[in-house]
């Protein structure tokens, strides 16, 4: 029973009419409605042509700047050919590179290579960093160690698998593995370690078992993470096999494009060393643009979490 | 002991509403009774909550009122699981309580609807029943036509309605709020209370709401309980005469304001030393 016994106080506040007291439920969702419509931006997407010239634009203009000072540096300075080849120089070296079927093979046996190393590398990452991110005394054990890998050059694991593995795709593998899975495990411990604590109190609330915690909240809540470490791991990938390939030639070891970079490099082709560098270059940049790229780019904006976005 | 003064404040008592909250309040057992609860941190951390005791009747509206450090968030925690007492008892007779927190903690990766579905999910709704249930959730918080939207996408009035909407999803008998609107703008805040309180009256949930703000707890509480820190105990309540809703700025309101103010005050300075 609510106590209701300073009757004297009461009565000195007039009561108030019921106009005053309540607003009616059409008129609170109307009231409630037009604040909301006050209180959020409505997001302005820029088109897909537009996204494209801003996105595309200032990278070829830069590129074509460059070529165009390459060039000139050439005409005016007139340096030896053999120590610095002109961009048609190389652009010949590409073509040439290319009619001899060489470069098509060099780039899919590299690109096959490094996939299938990331995709193993995630394989072996992506648990590895779940037992690291949940069980605290492995994580004590194990983690700095895998931070050190991370640092360390994985071409200086290239001497050792030769001895192990002789010349063959395993030693590739190997080195590959050496570089990517330490960064794979790290970005989704990373990405565990930065899941706000407040999504794991409301995941326990809502009843959630520790399987669902995992599944339906941590694991969604730490993707960003994840997707960088896996970005950095292809990064690691790719650059592994490019020293791998360097170092280790001959045997069963396929013909890559590290290879194609020494054997150039042994027939003092300088053109075709500066070429197959480029080649280097632009498949991590396209795997970078087709793959991870868009798969950030749609992970952040749905979260909110991209520069310039809404609140 | 607790030093439970009752210092009764009435509203003037208009409508009949009042009785008859009372005579469903004297047949039914308390929904949530806490006896003697104390709460250190550590072995020999300081005493957080001192021998705390209270019940809590079956649809009461609550507000824990106190100064930072009071222990009135620690107080929420035990009673919802989250954190264990050193010593005492929490009981909640319906098993288990539903939380809604200062931030609205929505998942930033599924859209206002899908939030609301995994709560729904997370209960063993089938998965047929989902999103009629939640669109229904968030239709009675005004954002069904938000369902869509992602939660940066909302303000945080509504980001909150959708995480009041996410609890009403538990289907709990008790739902434990803490601060939830401690970080919203006033006007934002104002309408929340209506709308709240609207929601307690349709569904008859038991609600503790924790917060520092006089005038919020004596706008929203049937009973406002008044918390003393270092050790957090309850120094005083007040019931209110529910006599329907009432607005922030009424005087009743502002009497009432007035009062605890005074004696939060008093309960602040004795920490002075």
């Amino acid at each position: 029973m609510p106590t209701d016994t300073s009757t004297d106080q009461s009565t000195a506040v007039p009561a108030l009419p019921a106009s005053a007291r309540a607003t009616s439920n059409d008129d609170f969702r109307t009231l409630e409605a037009g604040l909301d419509a006050l209180q959020t931006v409505p997001l302005a997407e820029r088109g897909p042509w537009r996204r494209i010239v801003d996105g595309v634009l200032p990278p070829v203009l830069l590129l074509a700047a460059l070529v165009v000072a390459w060039q000139f540096y050439v005409v005016i300075a007139q340096p030896r050919p053999d120590l610095v080849p002109g961009p048609f120089n190389v652009a010949a070296s590409i073509g040439e590179l290319w009619s001899n079927g060489r470069l098509q093979q060099a780039v899919l046996t590299s690109l096959a290579r490094g996939g299938a190393g990331f995709l193993i590398a995630v394989a072996i990452g992506t648990p590895l960093g779940l037992l690291l991110a949940e069980w605290r005394l492995l994580r004590r054990a194990l983690g700095p160690l895998l931070s050190g890998l991370q640092v360390l050059p994985s071409v200086a694991w290239v001497p050792a698998a030769i001895i192990w593995f002789g010349l063959t795709d395993a030693t590739v593998y190997f080195v590959v593995l050496m570089g990517a899975v330490p960064s794979i495990a790290n970005g989704l411990v990373a990405g565990i370690d930065q899941v706000p604590p407040q999504l794991r109190r409301v995941g326990t609330v809502l009843g959630a078992s520790r399987l669902q915690l995992a599944t339906l909240v941590i694991l969604p809540a730490a993707l960003p993470g994840y997707l960088a470490g896996l970005k950095q791991g292809w990064a690691f990938s790719w650059r592994s096999l490019m020293a791998a390939e360097i170092i280790a030639m001959g045997g069963s070891i396929g013909f890559g494009l590290g290879s194609m970079l020494q054997q150039s490099r042994d027939l003092a082709d300088l053109p075709g060393v500066l070429a197959t560098i480029l080649v280097i270059l632009f498949v991590g940049i396209l795997v970078e643009l087709i793959a991870f790229a868009p798969a950030e780019r749609s992970l952040l904006r749905r979260r909110g979490l991209t520069a310039g976005g809404p609140r | 002991m607790i030093d439970t003064r009752t210092a009764p404040v009435t509203v003037d008592a208009t409508t009949g509403t009042a009785t008859t909250v009372a005579i469903q309040r004297q047949v039914a057992a308390p929904a949530i009774r806490v006896d003697g609860l104390t709460k250190r941190f550590g072995t020999d951390g300081p005493v957080v909550l001192d021998d705390i005791t209270l019940s809590i009747e079956p649809g009461e509206f609550v507000c824990l009122l106190g100064a930072s450090g009071c222990g009135k968030s620690t107080l929420l925690n035990i009673i919802a699981g989250l954190e264990h007492p050193t010593s005492g008892t929490v009981t909640v007779t319906s098993g288990s309580a539903a939380v809604m927190f200062q931030e609205s903690a929505l998942f930033p990766w599924l859209t206002a609807g899908r939030n609301v579905e995994l709560a729904l999910k997370l209960r063993g709704v089938p998965r047929a029943e989902r999103p009629g249930q939640a669109l229904e959730l968030l239709d009675l918080v005004n954002l069904a036509d938000a369902a869509h939207k992602r939660p940066h996408e909302l303000s945080g009035g509504m980001r909150q309605r959708v995480a009041l909407a996410r609890s009403l999803a538990q289907d709990r008998k008790v739902l434990l709020m803490d601060e939830p609107f401690a970080a919203l703008d006033a006007i934002t805040r104002d309408l929340l209370h209506e709308e709240l309180e609207r929601i307690w009256r349709e569904t008859g949930r038991t609600i503790v709401f924790v917060t520092h703000n006089v005038r919020e707890a004596a706008r929203l509480g049937q009973r406002v309980l008044l918390m003393s820190s270092r050790p957090g105990r309850i120094a005083n309540e007040w019931r209110l005469a529910d006599t329907g809703p009432r607005r922030i700025e009424s005087p009743e309101v502002s009497r009432l304001s007035i009062e605890i103010t005074e004696q939060l005050r008093q309960e602040i300075r004795r920490n002075a030393h």
